[in-house]
C-alpha cells in the first residue's frame, strides 16, 4: 500500500531518485578521500585529465585512452577548477542528466503510451531508481549522459519536432556513433504520421508506380530530419576537426574501426578475435570475423526498423539497440545501459510482464549468463587460470544465445502487439 | 691494447704482501705477476683502439654506425659485492646508444643477434629504431646520457652460450661466470673498453694465477687494493699495490681517495678511521604476489631495521626494467592515498612501451623503464609526526603492474620473466663534477641519467637467498601468463560463426516469418 502511494507522487519519486544519486555521490567522495580503492570510475579520470589539457590550451587527446568527442571534455570543463566540489561537478552533471532522462521517460510514457500516473512512474523507475544506473553516473561514466540525448531524441520524434530531432540525432551520433541506427527506424516510422493524409490515400499510393512510391517516401518530415541531422553532424565534426585536427578523427572514430578488441569481454566474437589477431593463433585465412558488422548492421539498422518501426517506435529502438549490443565485436556491462533506457516503453503490457514465467525466465537467464561469464572472467583476471577456452568462450556464446532469445521475444512480441493494434483499429472502424 | 686488472681484497685482515710477486725475465719481456690464494673481487679491463679490433668479435663497421654504444650485461645470480663494484643494473642485457649522425637508418638488432647469438631465449628486436626506447632527457643541452635504450632478458646460460663470451674467456683466461660485463665505445675516444667483474675467485681458495704481457706493444697494469676508511662522506679510499708489468720490479705501494658516483652503502661505524669499512647488511627481495592474475603486484621487501637514510639528503628509489609483456599505468600513481598505501612517494620517470591497451604482439618496443621514489620508515614517520616506528619487521613496497595479452599458444600458459629491479639511495654530491675522474667510475646504467650531475648513488644489494633446492635464488621472477590455448581452440572459429549465423537466421525468421498464427489468435479471443 505504502509502495503504491509512493508511485502515485511524481515529486516523491523524483526526489528519491535525486537523493539516491546524492547519497551515492557523497558516499563516493568519502570512499575516494579515505581509501586507496576508488569509487570514481577510471574513465572519469580520463575525462577530467582531458578537460585539464583543454584548460592548458592543449588537445584533450594528449590524454591516453581519451576516445570521445572534445565536447565531452568541454562539458565538464568546471572539473578543472580547484576543489573537490568542482572536480565532482562532472558527476553531478551526469547524475542530473540521468534524472532528466528519467523525467522525459515519464512524460513520454504519460503522453505517448497513455499510461496512468502510477504505472508511468513505476516504469520510469526502472531507470530512475535503478541502482546500476545511479552507480554508473555517480562514478563518473558518461553513458548516462547519452541517455538524456537519446531519450530527448525519442521525445522530439514522437512530438513531431523534426528539426530538434535532427539536431539531437546528429549530436548523438557525433557523441557516440551507434545512435545512427535510430535514423533508420525514425525515418521508416515517419511515414505513419504523414500529417493530414487519410489511410485510403496511403493505400492508393501503394498501388502506384515506383516513382510515386519514392516521391511519397520523401516527405517534409523526413527531409527536415535528414537535413537537420546531417548538418549538425557535419558542423560538429568539421568544427572539431578544425580545432583538434587528425587526432580527433583518429581517436573518436577510426580507433573504433581498427581496434582489435582482444581483451576478454561479453562479445561472442571475443575469443575468435583474440585467436585471429594473435600471431600463430589461427591457420584460417578467411578472417570471417571481419564480416561481423554484416549481421549486426543488417539487423539493427535495416531489418528491425523495416519490420517493426511502423508498429511501435520505442520498442523498435529497444530491439535495434539490443541487437547492436548483442552482435557487437566488443561488449561490456556499460553497454547494457544503452538498451536499458528503452525498457520502460516496451515493458508495459509486454509478454515479459504478462507471462510471469516468460519474464522471470528471461531475467534469470540474462543474470545467470552474465554471472557465469563473470565467474570465468574472475578466474582469468584475478587467479590467472587460462579460462579462455572453453570457459570464457562457451559462456560468452551462452550469454549471446540468451540475448538473442530475449531479442527474439521482444521482436515477436512487438510484431504481435502491432498486428493486434491494427486489428483493434479496424474493428473500431 | 691496454689491460688493467684490479683485485680488491675481500678479507684485508688475512691478506699479506707475500701473496703477490713479480717474476722478471730478460728485457722485461715475458714478465709475470703471480697471486697466491688472494680472496678478492676482480675487475679486468681491456682497452682496444679501433685499429686493434681485429682481435675482438666486434666489427669496426658495426661500431661506426654509433656515436656512443654502451653494453651492460648483469648476471641473474646473486653475488656478494665489494666496493667499488657496488653499482647495479637489473639482470639481463642492456644497451645504451646514440646513433651516429652520419649513419643512415643504423640498426642494432642484427649486430645483437650475431654477437649474442640467441640460442636459449629469443631476443625481441625487430629494428633498433622501433624496438629501442628514448631515454627521457633532463636537459637537452647538458645531457650526459645516450639517446636510446635497449634491453633483453639474458641469463647466465644465455651469456655463456654467446659468441662474445668465448672471446672474453680467451682474453681474461677465466672460466668462471662474471657478475657483470660492460662494453663501452664512443666515437670521440676511438676505443672500445671491455670490463669484466667477478665478485670472488672461482674457488674457495682465492685467486691463484699468473698474469703476463701477451705481446710487445701492450701494457698491463695490475692493482691489488683494499677498501679503506675515509672521513670524507663523499670519498672512497683504497690502499694497496700497483704494478706496471714489464716496467716494475715489484708491486709498488699506493693509496688514493676519490669522490665516487656509486658510493658503497656502509654501516654507520665505517666512518671510524681505525676500522675497515663494512657494507651495510641492508638487502632487498623481490616477489610477485600470488595468484598473479592479469594484474601482478611486484613487492620489494626490505628489513626496516637497516632502512635508514645514510645521509639526510638521501631518498630511496627503485628502477624497473620491464619487458613489454608487462606495463605500468602511470595514471594510477597520482593519488596520494594510493601511493601511501603502497609505500611509494611518486613515479618519477617512465619511458618506453606505456600503451595501456595494446596486446604484446603489436608493441614494437622491448618494454619500459621506470623510476619510483619509495617511502622509507623514517620518511613516513616524519610525515605523520608519529613516534619513531618500530625498527623491526619488514618494510614492503608494492608496485602494481599489468599484463598485456600474449599470443595464443599450444599451451594454456606462457611463462615470462621479470628481472628484479635495482634499489638505491639517491643523495646529494657536492663533488659530483669530479665523479668521472674516479678510475672505477661507471655510467650509462639508465637511471643515473635521470638525475643531475651532483648526485651520488648508494646501492642496496639484492638478498642472497637459497631456494628449496639449496641453490641461490635467481634475481628473476617468473610468472605464468594465461593465454588462449590453441589446442583447445579448434572449435572456436566454426563454433562462433555457426552460432552467429544461426542466431541471425533465427531472428530473420522472427522478424519476417508469419506472426502469431492460430494459437495467438485463439488466445486473444479467450482473453476478450
Amino acid at each position: 500500500m505504502a509502495l503504491s502511494s509512493f508511485f502515485r507522487s511524481p515529486p516523491l519519486v523524483f526526489t528519491t531518485a535525486t537523493l539516491l544519486r546524492a547519497i551515492f555521490l557523497l558516499y563516493g567522495l568519502r570512499q575516494d578521500a579515505n581509501s586507496p580503492m576508488k569509487y570514481t570510475d577510471i574513465d572519469y579520470f580520463v575525462f577530467t585529465d582531458a578537460a585539464r589539457f583543454i584548460s592548458y590550451g592543449q588537445s584533450p587527446y594528449a590524454r591516453d585512452t581519451y576516445r570521445y568527442t572534445p565536447l565531452l571534455a568541454w562539458m565538464i570543463y568546471p572539473t578543472t577548477w580547484l576543489g573537490t566540489f568542482w572536480f565532482s561537478s562532472g558527476k553531478i552533471l551526469f547524475a542530473v542528466g540521468d534524472v532528466v532522462a528519467g523525467w522525459m521517460m515519464y512524460r513520454i510514457l504519460r503522453e505517448y503510451k497513455s499510461l496512468e500516473k502510477e504505472r508511468a512512474l513505476k516504469f520510469a523507475s526502472i531507470w530512475l531508481l535503478n541502482p546500476m544506473v545511479a552507480t554508473i553516473s555517480t562514478r563518473g561514466s558518461s553513458e548516462g549522459l547519452l541517455g538524456v540525448f537519446v531519450t530527448a531524441l525519442l521525445w522530439a520524434v514522437l512530438a513531431k519536432k523534426m528539426v530538434l530531432a535532427g539536431l539531437l540525432l546528429g549530436f548523438a551520433v557525433h557523441f557516440k556513433i551507434y545512435p545512427f541506427i535510430y535514423a533508420a527506424s525514425i525515418v521508416w516510422w515517419l511515414d505513419e504520421m504523414k500529417t493530414g493524409r487519410a489511410e485510403s490515400d496511403v493505400k492508393s499510393r501503394v498501388q502506384g508506380s515506383t516513382l510515386d512510391q519514392l516521391l511519397a517516401f520523401i516527405n517534409l518530415q523526413r527531409i527536415k530530419l535528414a537535413v537537420a541531422s546531417i548538418v549538425t553532424f557535419a558542423i560538429l565534426n568539421a568544427g572539431m576537426y578544425q580545432i583538434y585536427g587528425w587526432p580527433f578523427l583518429e581517436h573518436s572514430y577510426f580507433y573504433h574501426l581498427s581496434r582489435i578488441d582482444h581483451r576478454h569481454n561479453f562479445s561472442p566474437y571475443n575469443t575468435l578475435l583474440y585467436l585471429n589477431s594473435s600471431p600463430g593463433g589461427s591457420q584460417s585465412t578467411f578472417e570471417l570475423e571481419r564480416l561481423a558488422f554484416v549481421p549486426q548492421l543488417l539487423l539493427s539498422a535495416v531489418m528491425i526498423p523495416l519490420a517493426l518501426a511502423k508498429k511501435d517506435l520505442p520498442s523498435t529502438m529497444l530491439a535495434q539497440t539490443f541487437a547492436f549490443v548483442t552482435f557487437n565485436k566488443v561488449c561490456t556491462s556499460q553497454y547494457f545501459l544503452w538498451y536499458m533506457m528503452f525498457l520502460p516503453y516496451y515493458l508495459p503490457g509486454s509478454i515479459l510482464l504478462r507471462s510471469r514465467t516468460a519474464g522471470l525466465a528471461a531475467l534469470a537467464a540474462w543474470i545467470v549468463g552474465q554471472a557465469t561469464w563473470l565467474q570465468q572472467g574472475f578466474q582469468l583476471e584475478f587467479n590467472g587460470h587460462s579460462t579462455f577456452v572453453p570457459g570464457l568462450w562457451l559462456s560468452s556464446i551462452a550469454f549471446f544465445v540468451v540475448n538473442v532469445g530475449i531479442l527474439g521475444v521482444i521482436i515477436h512480441d512487438t510484431r504481435l502487439r502491432g498486428e493486434r493494434a491494427v486489428t483493434a483499429k479496424k474493428k473500431k472502424l | 691494447m691496454k689491460q688493467r686488472i684490479t683485485y680488491v681484497v675481500t678479507e684485508p685482515e688475512s691478506f699479506t704482501p707475500e701473496q703477490i710477486s713479480v717474476q722478471k725475465r730478460k728485457n722485461g719481456n715475458g714478465d709475470t705477476f703471480t697471486l697466491k690464494g688472494v680472496h678478492a673481487a676482480k675487475e679486468h679491463r681491456i682497452t682496444l683502439g679501433l685499429d686493434e679490433l681485429s682481435q675482438a668479435p666486434i666489427n669496426i663497421e658495426v661500431l661506426k654506425k654509433w656515436h656512443e654504444l654502451h653494453i651492460r650485461w648483469a648476471s641473474d645470480f646473486p653475488d656478494s659485492v665489494t666496493a667499488p663494484f657496488t653499482s647495479r643494473v637489473s639482470p639481463g642485457l642492456h644497451i645504451f646508444f646514440t646513433p651516429s649522425t652520419e649513419a643512415k637508418n643504423p640498426d642494432l638488432c642484427r649486430d645483437i643477434r650475431s654477437l649474442f647469438s640467441d640460442t636459449y631465449s629469443p631476443i625481441k628486436c625487430t629494428t633498433s629504431h622501433e624496438t629501442a626506447i628514448k631515454i627521457p632527457m633532463l636537459s637537452e643541452r647538458f645531457s650526459m646520457s645516450t639517446a636510446l635504450q635497449y634491453y633483453s632478458p639474458f641469463s647466465e646460460d644465455d651469456w655463456d652460450a654467446s659468441k662474445i663470451a668465448e672471446w672474453f674467456q680467451n682474453m681474461t683466461g677465466a672460466d668462471s661466470s662474471a657478475s657483470y660485463i660492460d662494453i663501452d665505445y664512443d666515437a670521440i675516444s676511438q676505443a672500445v673498453i671491455f670490463t669484466v667483474v667477478w665478485s670472488h675467485a672461482p674457488n674457495k681458495k682465492g685467486w691463484t694465477e699468473s698474469v703476463y704481457v701477451p705481446e710487445d706493444e701492450s701494457t698491463v697494469e695490475i692493482g691489488v687494493l683494499s677498501h679503506e676508511p675515509n672521513t670524507d662522506p663523499e670519498d672512497v679510499q683504497f690502499g694497496g699495490f700497483l704494478t706496471m708489468l714489464g716496467r716494475d720490479d715489484k708491486p709498488k705501494p699506493t693509496r688514493f681517495q676519490t669522490p665516487t658516483r656509486h658510493y658503497p652503502l656502509l654501516t654507520p661505524e665505517s666512518f671510524n678511521p681505525n676500522t675497515t669499512p663494512k657494507l651495510s647488511p641492508l638487502t632487498y627481495t623481490t616477489s610477485i604476489n600470488r595468484p598473479t592474475g592479469l594484474h601482478p603486484t611486484l613487492t620489494l621487501t626490505l628489513p626496516s631495521e637497516h632502512l635508514t637514510a645514510p645521509d639526510p639528503t638521501c631518498k630511496l628509489h627503485t628502477y624497473l626494467t620491464l619487458p613489454s609483456a608487462l606495463f605500468i599505468d602511470k595514471y594510477q600513481f597520482s593519488d596520494p592515498l594510493f601511493l601511501t598505501s603502497k609505500n611509494l612517494i611518486a613515479l618519477r620517470s617512465i619511458a618506453g612501451a606505456t600503451d595501456l591497451e595494446a596486446p604484446d604482439w603489436v608493441v614494437p618496443q622491448w618494454g619500459s623503464a621506470s623510476l619510483f621514489e619509495l617511502a622509507s620508515p623514517s620518511s613516513s614517520a616524519a610525515d605523520t609526526e608519529a613516534s619513531a616506528p618500530p625498527s623491526s619487521g619488514d618494510w614492503n613496497v608494492s608496485i602494481p603492474l599489468h599484463l598485456r595479452y600474449l599470443p595464443a599458444s599450444p599451451t594454456p600458459h606462457t611463462p615470462i620473466s621479470i628481472p628484479w629491479p635495482v634499489v638505491f639511495w639517491v643523495c646529494r654530491a657536492d663533488e659530483g663534477e669530479k665523479h668521472s675522474l674516479n678510475p672505477f667510475d661507471r655510467k650509462h646504467l639508465g637511471y643515473e641519467a635521470l638525475f643531475g650531475p651532483k648526485t651520488r648513488f648508494m646501492h642496496v644489494q639484492p638478498a642472497r637467498e637459497r631456494g628449496a633446492d639449496e641453490e641461490y635464488k635467481r634475481l628473476v621472477e617468473t610468472i605464468d601468463v594465461p593465454v588462449l590455448d590453441t589446442q583447445k581452440a579448434g572449435m572456436v572459429e566454426m563454433g562462433t560463426v555457426g552460432v552467429v549465423v544461426l542466431a541471425f537466421l533465427g531472428l530473420c525468421w522472427v522478424l519476417f516469418g508469419k506472426v502469431g498464427g492460430k494459437e495467438a489468435a485463439d488466445k486473444m479471443k479467450k482473453k476478450q
